[in-house]
């Protein structure tokens, strides 16, 4: 087994079903978990307008209240990041990914206006159709070798397909195409400005995940 | 001799080179919106191939994942395009008026003797029957109370058969009965959707 993330810090086994944590994935676990909670302590970031040619200038006042729904995504997308950090079957993590892609869409949906919303929907159509090679991929692995553990895949009594491999990353890729939406959308420059930092760091940490994934076994 | 199993994933890679190639000639929004779920049912067709009891097993969160996103996205439409539906009336047909409360409640005691999954989901439909065809007047939180309670109780049972397994009868009732309260109160909020203040 090609230890890329170090040897495990800790192991916890439901039957073949296991979680565990290499310093690798311990460090993002840690990365999710500090945002995670910046994004429940923060309050949401106050904006100001200079008016031009002038020295006048308005300040946007963003109550808690408007953001309410954008940090409960926010904390959502933060626990499925955790999860998928921490996952050691292929399925679980996959469900994980497609859970960071739905709060993902939820983040990016939260703002009402006309398009921020088609952006949105573009988003998620990307990840809609992105649970097929996510969910194809598990499956073929599962076909191939019949058992959807890391450690054992890693073990390496049958080799894993190199298309299975591919599919889960494809799909990995697909779930977290959220920050080009959310730029495409300019919600970088929308009131909220903590939440919204959740969408590239979760697609950060899944795609750096699925890359030790795909490695090891 | 081809193996089924390569026979199914050459159809079903077919499908999903269809349903792709059609996705990326549609432009209309909703048509496309339609066009995924297509894509979704590939994506369980994939699953169900592998034909074990784990792929039964993972066909399920599959499937929650497709119909959430479906969801989702469909309330993202309908907040981008505007569209407001006005309340509607409910069925105006008169067998309908007698009919439901006697055929509701053979239902909804034939789903209680089966419970569990099964149970819930004929339950459910007998109070779907009920909701459908009579006026609702019901407290909505309560029910989505009581299905979110039940919830947490199955998987408390999950925790029982893991943690203390000689309690396997108290932990297989209590699962079989949250399960059933949980689909029959989700199944029943689908009688009510017909716009208005409570839908």
């Amino acid at each position: 087994m090609p230890e890329i993330g170090g040897s495990d810090l800790f192991v916890l086994e439901f039957g073949d079903i296991l979680h565990y944590y290499s310093p690798y994935t311990l460090t993002l676990f840690l990365l999710a978990l500090i945002f995670t909670g910046l994004a429940i302590l923060s309050r949401p970031e106050g904006q100001v307008d200079i008016a031009f040619g002038g020295d006048a200038y308005y300040a946007k006042e963003t109550a808690v209240s408007e953001m309410r729904f954008r940090r409960f995504m926010t904390i959502a997308c933060g626990l499925a990041t955790m999860g998928a950090m921490g996952s050691g079957d292929i399925f679980n993590f996959t469900l994980f990914a497609s859970l960071v892609g739905i709060t993902n869409v939820g983040i990016v949906a939260a703002v009402k206006s006309r398009h921020v919303l088609d952006a949105a929907y573009e988003y998620g159509i990307v990840a809609m159709v992105a649970t097929l090679p996510l969910f194809g991929g598990a499956a073929l692995i599962l076909a191939t070798t019949g058992t959807l553990s890391i450690p054992a895949l890693a073990a390496g009594a049958i080799a894993v397909p190199p298309v299975g491999k591919a599919l889960l990353a494809l799909g990995v890729i697909g779930e977290g195409m959220a920050p080009f939406y959310a730029a495409k959308a300019e919600m970088f420059r929308a009131p909220g400005a903590p939440y919204v930092i959740m969408c590239s760091l979760s697609s950060l940490l899944i795609f750096l995940r699925v890359v030790e994934i795909a490695i090891t076994i | 001799m081809i193996p089924d199993y390569s026979i199914g994933l050459l159809v079903a890679f077919a499908s999903a080179g269809v349903a792709f190639f059609a996705l990326m000639r549609e432009t209309d929004g909703l048509h496309r919106l339609l066009l995924t779920d297509l894509i979704e049912v590939v994506t369980l067709a994939f699953i169900a191939l592998v034909g074990t009891d784990l792929a039964e097993a993972l066909i399920l969160p599959g499937l929650v994942v497709g119909v959430s996103e479906l969801i989702a996205l469909s309330e993202i439409y309908r907040v981008k395009e505007g569209y407001v539906r006005p309340p509607a009336a409910g069925l105006r047909i008169e067998v309908m008026e007698s009919a439901p409360g006697i055929l509701a409640a053979i239902l909804v005691v034939y789903g209680i003797v089966l419970s569990g999954f099964s149970g819930g989901a004929v339950a459910g439909l007998g109070v779907i029957f009920y909701f459908l065809c009579r006026d609702h007047s019901e407290r909505f939180e309560l029910i989505e109370t009581a299905s979110g309670y039940s919830w947490v109780f199955w998987i408390v049972a999950f925790f029982v058969f893991m943690l203390l397994p000689q309690y396997w009868f108290f932990a297989v009732m209590l699962a079989g009965s949250a399960i059933l309260v949980k689909v029959l109160a989700k199944m029943s909020l689908i009688g009510t959707m017909r716009g208005g203040p409570n839908a």
